[in-house]
C-alpha cells in the first residue's frame, strides 16, 4: 500500500518535472517572441511615422476634416493614429503567436479563430472611420449651403445628415462584424423607413404650402426669387 | 503631328522654317482640331484677333460679329484681322452663317471700305467647351497666327459697340501694352465684391491693381498669349471655369505692360455667369486664393504696389435708388457667424474671431465692419486656404456670411456718399491691405499647427 502511494507520488513528481521541463523552454520562446514582437512593432511604428510625415498625410487629413474627429477621440493627428495602430496590431499578432507556442489545449483553436476574425475587424474599423469622415464632410457641406441660402435652421439640416450617415455606417460596421446580422438589418430598415415616412408625412401634410413652393421653384419654370442683394461683380 | 505637315503649315504662313520655332508653334496637337488648323492656315499671319465664346444664341452672336467687323472697318482699315468664334453644342452655328446672310446690303457697304479681308474662323466642339478650353483655343490660334493685338469680347454684352472693341485693341496695337483691363460706369452698390475684396487684395498682394479682374472683355498682346500658353495650368479647375483673372494676374505679377481702358456702362450680360453668390465666390475668391498659391514665388518678395495707367476716365459711379433688403443681409451675416462658429474658429485667428463675435452683438444702426478687421479676416482666410486647414471649397463658402456683414456695413456707411467720397474710402481700404501685408506673410509662412 505504502509502496504504491510512493510510486504514485514519484510518478506525479516525475510528470510534473517533465511538464515543467517541457513548459519552461516554450515559455521562454513565448517571452522571446513577445519581446521580439515589441521591438518589431516599435520599428514599424517609427518607420511608418517617418513615411507618413514625408507624405504630408496630416495636411490631407486636416483638409478632409478627419483630424477634427480624431481630436474628439484624443488623437493628435492621423499619423499618430496610424502609427499607434500598426504598433498594437503588430504586437498583438506576436503575442498571439507566442501564446500558440505554449501549446495549451483549446487555446490554439481560439487563437486561430481570432486570426480569422482580424480581417473583418480591420474592415469594420475602416468602414467606421470612412463613415465618420463622410458624415462630417456632408454635414458641413449642408451647413454651409443652408447658411448661405439664408435658412434659419441650418444646424437641423446639418445634424440630420450627420445622423443618417452615422446610422448607415454603424449598421454596415455591425453587419461586417457579423454581430446579430438579421437584427441589425431589420432595425436599420425599420428606423430608416420610419424616418423617411415621417418626413414625407411632415412635408406633404404638415407643410403642404412649403412643399408646393419648393416643387414649383425646382420643377416649374418660375425663376428663383431675388434676394435683393447687390450684384457682387 | 508629322514633319511633312509641319513644313506644309510653315510654308503656308510664309514664316522661316526653323524647326524649333515651328515645333513650338504647332505643339498644341491636342487643342486644335484639323478643321480649325485648316481654317487658320488659310488665314496666314494677322495683326488683330478678336475671340468670342459663343453661347449658342444666334441673335447675340450676330450682333457681336457685326460690331467686331464694324470696328475693324472703322478703326483698323489697313490691318489684317481675324475673328475666332469658339462654341459647341446643338445651338452653335459655326461661323454664324446667319450673320453672313443677314444684313447683306450693310455688309457690302462695309466691305466696300475694306482694304483687307476680315477672316472668320470657327472652332466647333461637340459640346460647349469650358471657358478655359475656349480661351486656350483662342490663345493657341493667336500664337499660331502671330497676332499682335488680341481682344476677348462676350456676345452676351448688349452694348457691344465698335468703339468699345477698339478701346481694347488700340492700347495693345498702337501703345504696346500687353494687357488691357476694362473700366466701367457702374451703380455705386454694384460690384461690391470687386470693390471691397478682389481689387484691394489683389493690388496689395501682386503689387499692381486692376479694378476689373473678372470681366468677359479684355485685351492682350501676342506676347502675353504665348507666355500664358506655356504655363502648365490648363488642367486646373480654377482655370477651366474662370481663366480671365488668372490671365490678368499673370500679367500684373510679371513684367508685362498693363493698363485699364474705360469702356462705358457695365450692363448685365444676358448670357453671362450666374449670380448665385456661392458660385461667384467659388470662381472668384477661390480663384484668387489659388493664384496666390500658385504664384507665391513672385508676390512674397514684392515690396510696394505700383499704379496701372488708365486710358480715359476713371471708373464712374451712378447712384440711382436701389432696391436692397439691408435687414435681410444683416440677418444672414448674424445667422452665419453663429451657425458657422466651429468652422470660423478653425480658420480665423482667435483675436479676429473674437472681434467678429463682438460686432455681431451690435445693433444694426451701430454696426460697422471696420477696414482693419476686414483685412485681417481676409488674410486669415487666405493663409488658412494655403495651409488647407479645412476643405478649401468649404473655406471659401465660409467667407460668404462675413462678406455679407461687410456689404451691410458698406451700404449703411455709403447710403448718401458721393462717388468722390467712396473713392477716398476705397483708396484707404487699399492702403490698409498694403499696410497689413506683413501680417499675411507671417501667417502664410507659419507652420501649420493643429488647433485643439
Amino acid at each position: 500500500m505504502r509502496q504504491t502511494i510512493l510510486q504514485g507520488l514519484e510518478q506525479a513528481y516525475s510528470n510534473l518535472v517533465r511538464m515543467i521541463a517541457d513548459f519552461i523552454p516554450r515559455f521562454l520562446v513565448m517571452l522571446i517572441v513577445i519581446v521580439l514582437g515589441l521591438l518589431v512593432a516599435f520599428a514599424l511604428k517609427y518607420i511608418l511615422r517617418i513615411v507618413l510625415n514625408l507624405t504630408k498625410l496630416d495636411r490631407v487629413s486636416e483638409e478632409a476634416g478627419a483630424s477634427r474627429i480624431l481630436r474628439i477621440a484624443h488623437f493628435t493627428s492621423m499619423t499618430a493614429l496610424l502609427s499607434r495602430s500598426i504598433f498594437w496590431l503588430t504586437w498583438f499578432g506576436f503575442i498571439l503567436i507566442g501564446l500558440s507556442v505554449l501549446g495549451v489545449a483549446g487555446l490554439q483553436e481560439q487563437i486561430s479563430r481570432l486570426f480569422q476574425f482580424l480581417p473583418e475587424v480591420f474592415v469594420g474599423i475602416l468602414i467606421l472611420f470612412l463613415g465618420l469622415l463622410t458624415a462630417n464632410f456632408l454635414s458641413r457641406t449642408a451647413l454651409l449651403a443652408a447658411v448661405n441660402a439664408g435658412h434659419r435652421s441650418a444646424k437641423v439640416f446639418s445634424w440630420s445628415i450627420r445622423f443618417l450617415v452615422w446610422i448607415l455606417t454603424i449598421s454596415m460596421t455591425l453587419e461586417e462584424l457579423g454581430v446579430a446580422r438579421q437584427t441589425v438589418i431589420s432595425a436599420f430598415s425599420i428606423i430608416f423607413g420610419a424616418l423617411m415616412f415621417g418626413l414625407a408625412i411632415a412635408f406633404g401634410l404638415g407643410g403642404q404650402d412649403l412643399a408646393r413652393q419648393l416643387l414649383e421653384r425646382y420643377l416649374g419654370n418660375t425663376k428663383k426669387a431675388k434676394d435683393n442683394e447687390p450684384q457682387p461683380l | 503631328m508629322s514633319d511633312e505637315r509641319r513644313h506644309y503649315v510653315a510654308g503656308s504662313f510664309g514664316i522661316p522654317q526653323f524647326e524649333s520655332e515651328i515645333s513650338s508653334a504647332l505643339a498644341e496637337d491636342t487643342i486644335l482640331a484639323d478643321d480649325l488648323l485648316r481654317q487658320l492656315m488659310s488665314v496666314g499671319e494677322v495683326d488683330l484677333l478678336v475671340g468670342i465664346i459663343s453661347h449658342g444664341d444666334a441673335i447675340t452672336d450676330r450682333h457681336a460679329f457685326h460690331a467686331i467687323e464694324q470696328s475693324f472697318q472703322e478703326h483698323f482699315t489697313r490691318e489684317r484681322a481675324v475673328i475666332i468664334n469658339v462654341g459647341g453644342g446643338d445651338n452653335h452655328e459655326g461661323d454664324a452663317s446667319g450673320a453672313a446672310h443677314g444684313d447683306l446690303a450693310e455688309k457690302n457697304m462695309l466691305f466696300a471700305r475694306s482694304l483687307r479681308t476680315v477672316h472668320r474662323v470657327s472652332a466647333d466642339f461637340s459640346a460647349p467647351p469650358s471657358a478655359g478650353l475656349a480661351l486656350r483655343t483662342i490663345l493657341t490660334a493667336a500664337d499660331l497666327l502671330r497676332a499682335r493685338a488680341c481682344a476677348m469680347v462676350s456676345p452676351g454684352t448688349t452694348n457691344l459697340t465698335p468703339d468699345r472693341i477698339a478701346s481694347l485693341l488700340n492700347p495693345v496695337f498702337r501703345e504696346r501694352f500687353d494687357f488691357v483691363a476694362p473700366l466701367y460706369t457702374r451703380h455705386k452698390f454694384q460690384g461690391l465684391l470687386a470693390r471691397n475684396l478682389l481689387y484691394p487684395m489683389s493690388r496689395a498682394i501682386f503689387c499692381r491693381g486692376i479694378r476689373e479682374l473678372y470681366s468677359d472683355e479684355w485685351g492682350f498682346s501676342g506676347r502675353l498669349a504665348s507666355a500664358c500658353l506655356s504655363q502648365d495650368v490648363w488642367h486646373e479647375e480654377s482655370i477651366k471655369t474662370r481663366p480671365e483673372a488668372w490671365m490678368a494676374i499673370s500679367a500684373i505679377s510679371s513684367d508685362f505692360r498693363c493698363c485699364q481702358a474705360f469702356l462705358g456702362p457695365k450692363l448685365q450680360s444676358a448670357t453671362g455667369p450666374a449670380t448665385d453668390i456661392v458660385e461667384v465666390f467659388r470662381h472668384t475668391v477661390g480663384n484668387l486664393f489659388w493664384c496666390m498659391e500658385s504664384r507665391q514665388s513672385t508676390w512674397l518678395d514684392c515690396k510696394r504696389s505700383e499704379s496701372v495707367k488708365t486710358l480715359g476716365p476713371e471708373q464712374e459711379l451712378t447712384s440711382e435708388p436701389a432696391d436692397l433688403d439691408r435687414h435681410r443681409i444683416f440677418e444672414m451675416f448674424r445667422n452665419g457667424v453663429a451657425e458657422l462658429e466651429p468652422i470660423l474658429s478653425s480658420i480665423l485667428d482667435p483675436e479676429t474671431h473674437a472681434e467678429i463675435k463682438d460686432i455681431v452683438a451690435l445693433e444694426e444702426s451701430a454696426f460697422r465692419f471696420g477696414p482693419d478687421l476686414w483685412v485681417r479676416t481676409l488674410y486669415d482666410f487666405a493663409a488658412s486656404h494655403h495651409h488647407a486647414v479645412i476643405n478649401r471649397d468649404h473655406l471659401v463658402q465660409a467667407l460668404i456670411p462675413l462678406y455679407r456683414g461687410m456689404t451691410f456695413s458698406f451700404l449703411m456707411e455709403h447710403s448718401d456718399s458721393s462717388a468722390a467720397e467712396m473713392e477716398v474710402v476705397n483708396e484707404s481700404l487699399c492702403v490698409e491691405f498694403e499696410r497689413r501685408r506683413p501680417y499675411l506673410i507671417e501667417k502664410w509662412k507659419a507652420k501649420m499647427e493643429v488647433k485643439s
